[in-house]
């Protein structure tokens, strides 16, 4: 019983995380021209590894500004600057961990 | 000068062999230090040349290679397959070090030096400017064939062998010039030596004979012990004389080998000295049991006479010396005033002396161990200072 209990728990988190991210991040970002993927390669083409490129993202979510985006500038005047998130450090921090286990390089060359 | 040196000045010395060592240890430890030193520095100096050539090989490879990571990045969308090239391996690594993807044979990176050799590989790290693929660090892999190393080997073992063979041979040089004052002054005492004993014969011969001669009944008591002292040193310079005579004329002689009845020589060698054994109140006991060997009887007088002389003069006033014969060895000991233990190895070295209370050139044991080792009779010395000498000869 105790062990079907923590199971619809566990799924029920991770569903509900998937949500967080689809919600808060896929939701408006499916309607850009670049992918969150391509999104995901500029980061860490400049970045470099995941607590810079976590650390950059999360700064660029509570302060973004034209300066510090990696997006091209026509980009940037097609589609502006994103609003600054309202969303609280931890549901930040869960977002950044989904983002960076979907398009993380590890493991994916062959 | 040269025609003067006898076989015994030709050959070297125990204590002349001891400087030679003393020299020739050291400067040939120093030699080896040098050569590898010079080796270390040599390989070390080749190593850093193939890698020098090795790097701009392997810079040209990373360069390849990040423009391939670069294109991979840009399609990454749609592209997973790692770039591979014939010629190296690679890996890549992010800038915590964590390995993103690897083809290396030698896994073990180290990211200290720029580039390095592992056992079969050299290894080249290039740190990138822009992170494709999240890539700090790539790794280029080539296998190491150790060409290199074998003409290493081969320069260090060649030129090594000279220089050694060189400074050794050099070295020698150095040492026989060191050696040299030494060995002169041997040949000169060997010249005087050679020329003085001819001289004595004649006047020896007269003294000795004339005082057989003298009819000792009409003497006073006085003259009597006058007498007797003359006796006693005109035989001790004619014990001389024949280790003298031994030394630089008999010696070249042919051995007369026969059978010698040593207690009887020995009875008859007893009493030549029995004068000089009385002038310092010295006691004489003798264990003879019949006992016989094959060899010189010239060259067996000369061991036998050196050592009961040795025995006599190196010892105390009312001392005792004592001689003790079996078949197959013969022990000849003294309360004498002995010899330190370290110098016991020198005793048969030829002008060598540890006490000059006795006069004498230091020639009789060097003698008495040439005869020893021409018959291959063993001779063992115990010594304490202040209390005696024993010698045990064994055939």
């Amino acid at each position: 019983m105790v062990r079907i209990l923590l199971l619809t728990l566990l799924l029920y988190s991770s569903i509900f995380a998937d949500n967080t991210y689809e919600r808060n991040c896929v939701s408006c970002h499916k309607h850009l021209p670049v992918s969150l993927e391509k999104m995901f390669m500029q980061y860490i083409l400049v970045y470099g590894d995941e607590k810079n490129v976590k650390a950059g993202l999360k700064h660029y979510l509570k302060y973004p500004i034209k300066d510090i985006s990696l997006m091209s500038n026509l980009f940037i005047s097609n589609y502006g600057i994103k609003t600054k998130s309202t969303l609280s450090d931890e549901e930040i921090d869960e977002i950044l961990e989904i983002y960076w286990d979907k398009f993380k390089i590890f493991g994916k060359l062959n | 000068m040269l025609a003067l040196k006898s076989k015994a000045t030709n050959s070297l010395l125990k204590s002349e062999k001891q400087s030679f060592v003393r020299f020739l240890t050291p400067y040939i430890a120093m030699v080896l230090l040098m050569i590898t030193l010079l080796s270390v520095f040599y390989y070390q100096s080749q190593e850093k040349i193939m890698f020098a050539q090795q790097r701009a090989t392997l810079s040209k490879y990373a360069y390849e290679q990040t423009k391939k990571l670069k294109e991979l990045h840009y399609a990454f969308d749609t592209k997973r397959h790692y770039p591979r090239d014939s010629r190296f391996n690679s890996a890549i690594y992010d800038l915590e070090q964590l390995q993103i993807f690897s083809l290396l044979e030698n896994k073990k990176v180290s990211f200290d030096a720029e580039i390095y050799k592992t056992d079969k590989h050299i290894h080249f790290v290039e740190s990138l400017a822009d992170f494709y693929l999240g890539t700090k660090y790539l790794v280029i892999e080539v296998s190491d064939d150790e060409v290199w190393k074998d003409d290493i080997w081969k320069n260090i073992f060649g030129y090594g062998l000279f220089t050694f063979f060189f400074f050794l041979l050099f070295g020698l040089y150095l040492a026989r010039l060191f050696l040299k004052p030494m060995r002169d002054s041997i040949v000169l005492l060997d010249r005087f030596i050679k020329d003085t004993t001819h001289e004595l014969n004649t006047p020896l011969s007269a003294i000795l004979a004339n005082i057989e001669m003298m009819n000792t009944e009409v003497m006073k008591e006085e003259n009597k012990t006058k007498l007797a002292r003359i006796n006693i040193a005109a035989k001790m310079v004619s014990a001389l004389y024949r280790d003298l005579t031994y030394l630089v004329l008999e010696q070249e002689k042919d051995n007369e080998d026969e059978d010698i009845e040593i207690k009887a020589l020995i009875h008859n060698r007893i009493e030549c000295f029995t004068i000089l054994a009385q002038s310092k109140n010295i006691e004489c006991r003798l264990d003879l049991e019949e006992a016989s060997i094959y060899m010189d009887r010239r060259k067996f007088t000369r061991v036998i006479d050196n050592l009961i002389s040795n025995a006599i003069k190196y010892n105390k006033r009312h001392g005792t010396i004592g001689i003790k014969l079996r078949q197959g060895s013969l022990t000849i000991w003294d309360t004498g005033v002995g010899m330190k233990e370290n110098t016991i190895p020198f005793i048969f070295d030829r002008y060598m002396r540890f006490n000059n209370t006795e006069g004498g050139f230091g020639i009789g044991m060097s003698i008495v161990k040439k005869i020893l080792d021409e018959y291959q009779i063993i001779i063992d010395v115990q010594s304490k200072e202040e209390e005696g000498t024993k010698m045990l000869l064994k055939w």
